[in-house]
């Protein structure tokens, strides 16, 4: 489904990713893991063209996407993304931030995506906060919008960018059910997170990083148990405590 | 299950964003009536001095057109500019950002009465012969007034656009969108939202500096007046309580007109107002 080859990409001075590879199959949940500065944002950005990498190459659906002449919009479209601050469009009901994609961009007409929108906002338990804007709403309850809102493009694969770490403790659990849904409803999803439980639970594989390299590949058991690399060790050693 | 829960209508809601424009007006029209009377009673001002307004009401009446008119081009013109300036500054025309820069920081630092003067005196020398009419001076130092508002808004404007945070424009193109439309359904409504308070301050300024215009011998209603008290002060038998009268009276215009627009600024700002996105009200 999703296959990166070889990606590098520098900021400035800094080389943030260093030649990293990998494949997440159909339906597949992967969990990135590793230390702030290690590359996973940028990893994920670079998978839905976000930020364009120097080198390297993105496949969907064993197409290379990121070409010169496949739009960059078109992939976005198609790997919804979730982001560690929500950024729900602050002006808009929770509705209109699940149907502004479709709307816009898809021509979907607004009734249809009306109650598309009002479906995906149940199935993350919503259902009656559609006209609450952003700022009414809790943590948990603008993440899970947020998840609504990706959704709501149907698109082929979701990646989602340390989605619990601004989120006060209490609400942690609801976002990580809903994801947990997704993926038992057959999503394909990249996931960074530090969330122990969410991986050993829901990821089939995970992956460490350090330093712009994947350093370690797993099965949850694997990575959290009975690390091979020093480096993995000292990490979740760190984040078990 | 179902819970009734009280949702003001579109209707009602109106009702009172309409209510309190008017309850505003009236607690100004009570002020204005109260100041009138102190004056005509403590003072001893006849504001109604029909001798008076028999000489005075034409040039009051012109000068009033006339100001009209002048804020009918500098309010739309100084919005065209600052709302330009302030997105170029913000968007990917770095090399457009530094002389803008100066723009902005020149407008800022002179006073608005000199740039008036050397715009009215060496503007029209400027320009060739089939541009040249009796006004032309007042009229580009009127251009020149809405360069210098379009100075102070252009940093209104960029502070809107500055104030939608970088993420919801990442989330807007992770959907699919261009940045065109991104700009469009998700920076811009937030930013002209928190761009309306502080725009309401800035024309309250606008329309009273357009009284600078009668230095350069635009007879608006400052200069109208300012005429018109001249020959009260030269002509035997002058009465000099009638100056007070005049500049109460052109007082209360300026007051009307800038209350009657930063009104509707502020009534649109509640109309479109959003729980949760809210500018500063100045």
């Amino acid at each position: 489904m999703i296959r990166v080859e070889e990606l590098e990409k520098h900021f400035g001075a800094l080389h943030v990713l260093k030649g990293v590879s990998l494949e997440v199959q159909k339906g597949e949940v992967l969990v990135i893991i590793g230390p702030s500065g290690s590359g996973k944002s940028t990893l994920l950005r670079c998978i839905n063209l976000l930020i364009e990498p120097d080198s390297g190459r993105v496949f969907l659906d064993g197409t290379q996407v990121n070409r010169r002449d496949i739009r960059p919009e078109w992939v976005r479209q198609q790997v919804g993304m979730v982001f560690q601050s929500f950024n729900l469009f602050a002006h808009l009901t929770a509705l209109q931030n699940v149907t502004l994609g479709p709307i816009r961009v898809l021509g979907t007409d607004p009734t249809t995506a009306g109650a598309q929108g009002r479906k995906l906002l149940a199935r993350v338990g919503l259902a009656d906060k559609a006209d609450a804007y952003p700022a009414q709403l809790s943590g948990g309850q603008q993440q899970r919008v947020a998840i609504a809102r990706a959704l709501a493009m149907n698109p082929k694969a979701m990646l989602f960018d340390e989605p619990t770490s601004a989120l006060d403790p209490e609400y942690i659990r609801e976002v990580l059910d809903a994801m947990a849904a997704l993926a038992r409803d057959g999503m394909t999803m990249i996931v960074v997170t530090h969330e122990m439980g969410f991986a050993s639970e829901v990821a089939k594989r995970i992956l460490f990083m350090d330093a712009g390299r994947i350093i370690e590949e797993g099965s949850p058991e694997e990575i959290f148990h009975s690390p091979k690399q020093e480096r993995t060790r000292m990490f979740v050693g760190k984040i078990l405590r | 299950m179902a819970t009734t829960v009280a949702v003001p209508t579109r209707s009602s809601a109106l009702r009172v964003r309409v209510s309190k424009t008017a309850i505003r007006g009236a607690e100004m029209a009570v002020g204005t009536i109260l100041v009138i009377l102190i004056l005509q009673t403590v003072l001893r001002f006849n504001l109604l001095d029909e001798d008076l307004w028999k000489l005075y009401l034409p040039s009051f009446l012109d000068g009033i057109v006339l100001s009209l008119r002048y804020l009918g081009i500098i309010l739309p013109l100084s919005v065209v500019i600052g709302f330009t300036i302030g997105w170029a500054r913000i968007s990917r025309f770095r090399t457009l950002s530094w002389p803008l820069s100066v723009f902005v920081d020149f407008f800022r630092g002179v006073p608005p009465i000199i740039v008036v003067i050397f715009a009215a005196v060496l503007g029209p020398s400027l320009l060739p012969a089939r541009f040249q009419s009796q006004d032309i001076g007042i009229i580009i130092a009127a251009l020149t007034l809405a360069m210098h508002s379009g100075a102070y808004q252009s940093e209104i404007f960029r502070a809107g656009f500055m104030s939608v945070p970088r993420g919801q424009l990442e989330a807007a193109q992770s959907l699919g969108m261009t940045n065109g439309a991104a700009m469009r359904f998700v920076v811009l409504p937030q930013a002209l939202r928190l761009s309306i308070p502080p725009l309401a301050n800035e024309f309250a300024v606008v329309i009273k500096d357009t009284s600078l215009l009668a230095i350069v011998g635009g007879f608006e209603l400052f200069g109208s007046s300012f005429i018109f008290e001249q020959q009260i002060l030269f002509s035997p038998g002058n009465q000099l309580s009638w100056i007070f009268v005049v500049w109460t009276a052109v007082a209360l215009v300026y007051f009307v007109m800038t209350f009657a627009v930063t009104e509707l600024l502020n009534a649109i700002d509640r109309r479109y107002h959003v729980k949760g996105l809210e500018a500063v009200t100045v």
